[in-house]
């Protein structure tokens, strides 16, 4: 009797093609428009919009403008024939995300320990504070890297004036070194000298942070529309309510809670193959590494598609109209996925936040997910996900089967 | 025909052969208000009993008392000697029509019927061989494939009415079944059900339908708050409300103020509710209504019409419930 339902279920999904792109299409796209925003969100495709000003035009600092202009986290708008008031202009109206003004009336570039007005100005919107920082350090880099010939003349000067008179010979040296130095740095050959060598970057998110925000979507999205098709597979049981067909069933040997299996076991395979499709795009497109978890990775799915089987039965078995179990569900997986980290990733929420939404099913959905290909945690860590996975889904079940046994005896 | 109710039971030594179903005393209360109130019911194999009543009076409740699904406050069901609330193998004599086209619309003929032929306890063999001979019963043998969103109003009821015997029950309960569909449709119906008849099922039909129920059923039962008012063949009930006579029907403009119906009352009539339409019976020879007519008129009151008709099962239905069945 199970089987007549789900294959009843099958058919009507297989045959009802908005169904079919609601549940399959429309998920996949989703992921990959989230996949697309927030693979650049990581910093690694992100480009600064910069407007630059160079009121000096001097050797310096069109060398300083053309280093920023090829700095690839950085796009150089006006090509530093702006004026400050210009530079401000487009900052305020949001043309770009940040200025840069090299002043005239300041200490000059190769100038360090000067007592006059800092030689760049940074004009930001506070709206997009994060730039100012960004720009700073892009600066400071192209600076070293570009210019390595005036920042250690600007030193040299520096410890001549404060410590150590230079004689003629060493003078000469000097000059000579720091055209050597920016000669190979207007080849490329010097890009730096030592400061880059400061930093070695070692994520704890393994080679790509882009390819493991990818993964992260693909959990969050997949969680998501696995809560929205099950309860729209779920309101089938209010429609045969309304059809009659509960009654035709009822009045037979069958109870309700054949009916509430069978639709639970096709919630759980739709659901599985929702969630399959949107890895193997990200696999595909974005090189998750699918094939490498496929075994915890089915597991996770296998109890997230039956969390929201379970879960999406009770809405279905509680409310008395479609309308009404569409408006409880729809609200319901909007907070619990904004709770639950489907929309923006917890670590960005207020703390407060953050521990409410250990209370959501998509947390430890996507606690697995995240442990499986973002974190490559072993088995050990995924043990409290799945437990808890499974005990929503068996949860839901009971409570499914508990609240439509009172449609069977009146 | 495809359908052919089993002969003997041998799933249930308790099975009682020629009697279908037994209602005895059966209670249940919804607050304050009796939906069953001492109903007494037995059917037997081969026999159409009409449910009459009008909205409100206990139809669905019984019919879902019938089917298992109602705990009653007293009384009991059985359906060939077994319970159908606790015993499966009970439930599986029972079939039923709901009212609405209880089938799912994405799937085909042939699906639906194999589909509730599973869900009522068929093997898959049984079901397909099943499903085909009834699909060839009620002329659908053709349209097996076609999904029954596509199927016309009439075919859809046949399919509705085939579903709830596929599994060959002893009783089925048919609620409405014709309701909204065109008269050839509803005559391929009438034709259906008593071929199912012919093959022994009994069955429950409740309907709004006087004619149809007065063309098909065996027996009726008219139910009005809960408790059978009346029962019997027709011809009988109609010969209890009127005798020999005829009905006589007096339509007012208004309804009768209190304290001027006495030459109405006077002549055994009685009114509907809103004591506009008054109804009684006419002896046969006696129908000279000149004076009825002085004397309503002389009591203030409009006559739209009077009519004399030969008294049928909406008449007995107005005396019981001093409404029509549609009201």
């Amino acid at each position: 009797m199970t089987g007549a339902v789900f294959r009843a279920m099958l058919i009507g999904l297989v045959r009802d093609r908005a169904a079919l792109a609601m549940s399959f299409v429309l998920p996949a796209v989703f992921f990959l428009i989230f996949a697309a925003i927030f693979a650049g969100a990581t910093g690694e495709q992100l480009r600064l919009e910069v407007a630059v000003a160079d009121e000096v035009r001097d050797e310096n600092s069109t060398r300083l403008v053309d280093a920023i202009a090829a700095d690839p986290a950085l796009l150089v708008i006006g090509d530093g024939v702006l004026d400050a008031d210009t530079v401000r202009d487009w900052v305020r109206r949001g043309t770009a995300d940040v200025g840069l003004v090299i002043r005239a009336d300041a200490e000059p570039l190769d100038s360090l320990g000067g007592f006059g007005p800092a030689p760049l100005v940074v004009i930001s919107d506070p709206v997009r504070g994060v730039a100012v920082p960004m720009l700073e350090g892009q600066v400071q880099k192209a600076y070293f890297a570009a210019l390595p010939d005036v920042a250690l003349g600007g030193v040299m000067g520096l410890v001549e004036d404060q410590f150590i008179e230079l004689n003629e010979v060493q003078r000469a040296e000097l000059a000579d070194g720091l055209a050597e130095l920016r000669d190979e740095a207007d080849a490329g050959e010097a890009a730096s000298w030592g400061f880059e060598d400061l930093f070695e970057e070692v994520s704890v998110a393994g080679e790509s942070a882009a390819r493991n925000h990818v993964a992260y979507y693909a959990g969050a999205v997949a969680v998501l529309f696995l809560l929205f098709s099950s309860v729209h597979g779920a309101i089938s049981l209010i429609e045969e309510r309304e059809s009659g067909v509960l009654d035709r069933i009822l009045a037979g040997p069958g109870r309700i809670g054949v009916l509430v299996n069978g639709k639970f076991l096709f919630l759980v395979m739709q659901g599985f193959i929702q969630v399959a499709v949107i890895f193997v795009i990200a696999w595909i497109v974005y090189d998750v590494d699918l094939p490498g978890h496929l075994l915890p990775w089915a597991v996770t799915t296998l109890l997230a598609a039956a969390m929201a089987g379970g879960l999406a039965l009770v809405v279905a078995a509680l409310c008395r109209t479609k309308r009404q179990a569409q408006t409880v569900a729809n609200v319901a997986i909007l907070v619990l996925s904004a709770l639950g980290g489907s929309m923006v990733p917890r670590f960005f929420m207020p703390e407060l936040l953050q521990d409410l939404g250990w209370l959501t099913p998509n947390t430890w959905a996507l606690e697995a997910y995240t442990a499986i290909f973002w974190r490559d945690q072993g088995i050990g860590s995924l043990v409290l996900p799945w437990a808890m996975l499974a005990a929503a889904a068996g949860l839901g079940l009971w409570l499914a089967h508990r609240a439509s046994r009172r449609l069977e005896i009146l | 025909m495809g359908y052919a109710a089993p002969d003997n039971d041998q799933e249930s030594p308790a099975a009682t052969g020629a009697r279908v179903l037994r209602v005895v005393g059966a209670r249940r209360r919804f607050g304050e208000r009796n939906a069953l109130d001492g109903v007494d019911l037995e059917l037997g194999a081969g026999e159409i009993y009409g449910l009459l009543g009008p909205n409100g009076a206990g139809k669905t409740t019984l019919v879902r008392a019938i089917s298992g699904r109602l705990r009653l406050d007293g009384g009991r069901v059985d359906v060939c000697g077994l319970d159908p609330g606790a015993d499966r193998s009970a439930r599986r004599r029972l079939g039923l029509v709901p009212q609405e086209i209880a089938l799912y619309g994405e799937l085909t003929a042939l699906e639906n019927l194999t589909v509730f032929g599973r869900l009522m306890g068929l093997g898959r063999r049984e079901c397909r061989r099943a499903a085909d001979r009834l699909l060839e019963t009620i002329g659908l043998a053709d349209r097996a494939d076609d999904l029954v969103a596509s199927l016309s109003g009439g075919m859809k009821r046949r399919l509705n009415v085939a579903a709830g015997v596929i599994h060959r029950p002893r009783l089925l309960l048919l609620d409405e079944p014709t309701v909204g569909v065109d008269p050839t449709a509803r005559e391929s119906i009438h034709e259906l059900l008593l071929e199912l008849r012919r093959e022994g099922l009994a069955m429950v039909l409740t309907t709004h339908d006087l004619e149809q129920a007065a063309e098909l059923a065996d027996r009726v039962g008219i139910l009005i708050d809960g408790r059978i008012r009346a029962e019997g063949q027709v011809d009988d009930l109609v010969a209890d409300s009127f005798g020999g006579g005829r009905e006589l029907v007096v339509a007012l403009r208004e309804p009768a103020p209190e304290g001027t119906t006495s030459a109405l009352e006077g002549r055994g009539l009685r009114p509907f509710r809103d004591r506009r339409i008054w109804t009684g019976r006419i002896d046969r020879g006696r129908e000279d209504l000149s004076s009825l007519a002085a004397d309503l008129e002389s009591a203030g009151l409009r006559v739209e019409e009077v009519r004399v008709r030969e008294p049928g099962l909406r008449g007995v239905f107005f005396r019981l419930a001093g409404r029509d069945i549609d009201a």
